[in-house]
């Protein structure tokens, strides 16, 4: 397991394939926490990016022959998670607000600083406050740090759509942040 | 870390294990992507063949009156058009769900698959293969509906000699020659 987690994703993926199932879970253990993120920063609602985040690893499983290794598996996962919480969206109609206990473990020591966290939870209730069409960029790129190829490849826009979401989406968020305070 | 957070990777991984998921065999997907590059091509040597086929009748007789048009709405293979739509819809979802092809903008292929079909079909109308369908092969027939020389004798079939103008109620007419 040492050298494997050395490995990267795409190389992992092949040795899944090759009837090393157990390394699936490699796999999902680097991109749970993350995407648990990205699912409930769409969903705003823990228990159901949990659900959205398990259906997505159970279908890049069944699907793991379909995917390119050439291609970055990163990307691919997002993408899946994407098309789940979007599903999940539609399906409620109704978005459900963030609750005050609902946190997603962000890798970094929650003890630090009550600042951050305050400003934390002033960035999360702006993000909360805007369209998707400029959430969603913004959270891949300030929180996942992707860059505009991936969230390109995430969201199949193109570079140039997704660096103008993101500027609009910084203007925005500046404007929201302003008249929460 | 959430503390009431189902520990996603071991309940996978234990249906893995159990085996109650499986990975799809690889050949599923390399047919399936066979099937679809097969179904993009036909769907475009269709739709050439019905912009062509349009070009075609639009030239030999103008713009459409009411009776060609009739003629048209009448014998135009529908089934075509539906076959491309579903084709291409399909085609498009299965490539979103399962290829990688992320970087694609599917807006532009769909434009410039359009765009394609309109310049072959004006291609094939302009360089002269209506001539040939018109004369053999297995659109004879239904070109032959649209150039304006009436019903098709398949006994004479390649001849110079097309019209078959109906004599007065006597189910026959004159045959001429160009």
């Amino acid at each position: 397991m040492d050298t494997l987690t050395n490995l990267t994703d795409e190389k992992v993926v092949e040795l899944v394939r090759k009837d090393n199932k157990e390394y699936y879970a490699e796999l999902m253990e680097r991109y749970q926490i993350k995407l648990l993120r990205y699912a409930g920063n769409i969903l705003r609602d823990e228990h159901n990016a949990a659900d959205v985040v398990q259906n997505a690893f159970i279908k890049a499983y069944v699907n793991l022959n379909g995917f390119n290794v050439n291609k970055k598996f990163s990307s691919w996962i997002y993408r899946i998670v994407h098309n789940e919480a979007m599903n999940e969206v539609l399906k409620n109609r109704k978005q459900i607000p963030i609750g005050e206990d609902v946190e997603f473990d962000s890798g970094v020591d929650i003890e630090e600083d009550f600042i951050k966290k305050e400003m934390m939870e002033n960035t999360h209730s702006c993000l909360n406050k805007m369209p998707g069409i400029y959430r969603e960029p913004l959270v891949l790129y300030y929180l996942e740090e992707k860059n505009y190829t991936e969230i390109s490849d995430i969201l199949r826009l193109p570079v140039g759509t997704v660096g103008t979401r993101i500027n609009r989406a910084k203007i925005l968020m500046k404007s929201i942040c302003q008249k929460i305070k | 870390m959430s503390k009431n957070k189902i520990d996603i990777t071991k309940e996978v991984m234990s249906k893995i294990e159990r085996g109650q998921l499986k990975m799809r065999p690889k050949w599923m997907f390399v047919v399936g992507s066979v099937a679809l590059v097969l179904g993009v091509i036909g769907t475009y040597v269709l739709s050439v063949f019905l912009v062509s086929l349009i070009s075609f009748s639009l030239r030999t007789h103008g713009l459409m009156g009411a009776i060609r048009y009739q003629q048209l709405l009448d014998n135009f293979p529908l089934w075509a058009v539906g076959l491309a739509i579903v084709g291409t819809v399909t085609g498009i979802v299965l490539l979103k769900r399962f290829e990688f092809s992320y970087k694609n903008n599917f807006v532009l292929i769909v434009l410039v698959f359009i765009v394609a079909v309109l310049i072959s079909g004006w291609l094939a109308d302009y360089l002269g293969f209506d001539k040939v369908w018109v004369k053999q092969g297995q659109m004879r027939r239904l070109y032959q509906q649209y150039d304006g020389r009436g019903k098709v004798l398949p006994w004479r079939s390649g001849d110079d000699i097309y019209n078959f103008r109906r004599g007065n109620g006597q189910g026959r007419g004159s045959v001429y020659t160009k």
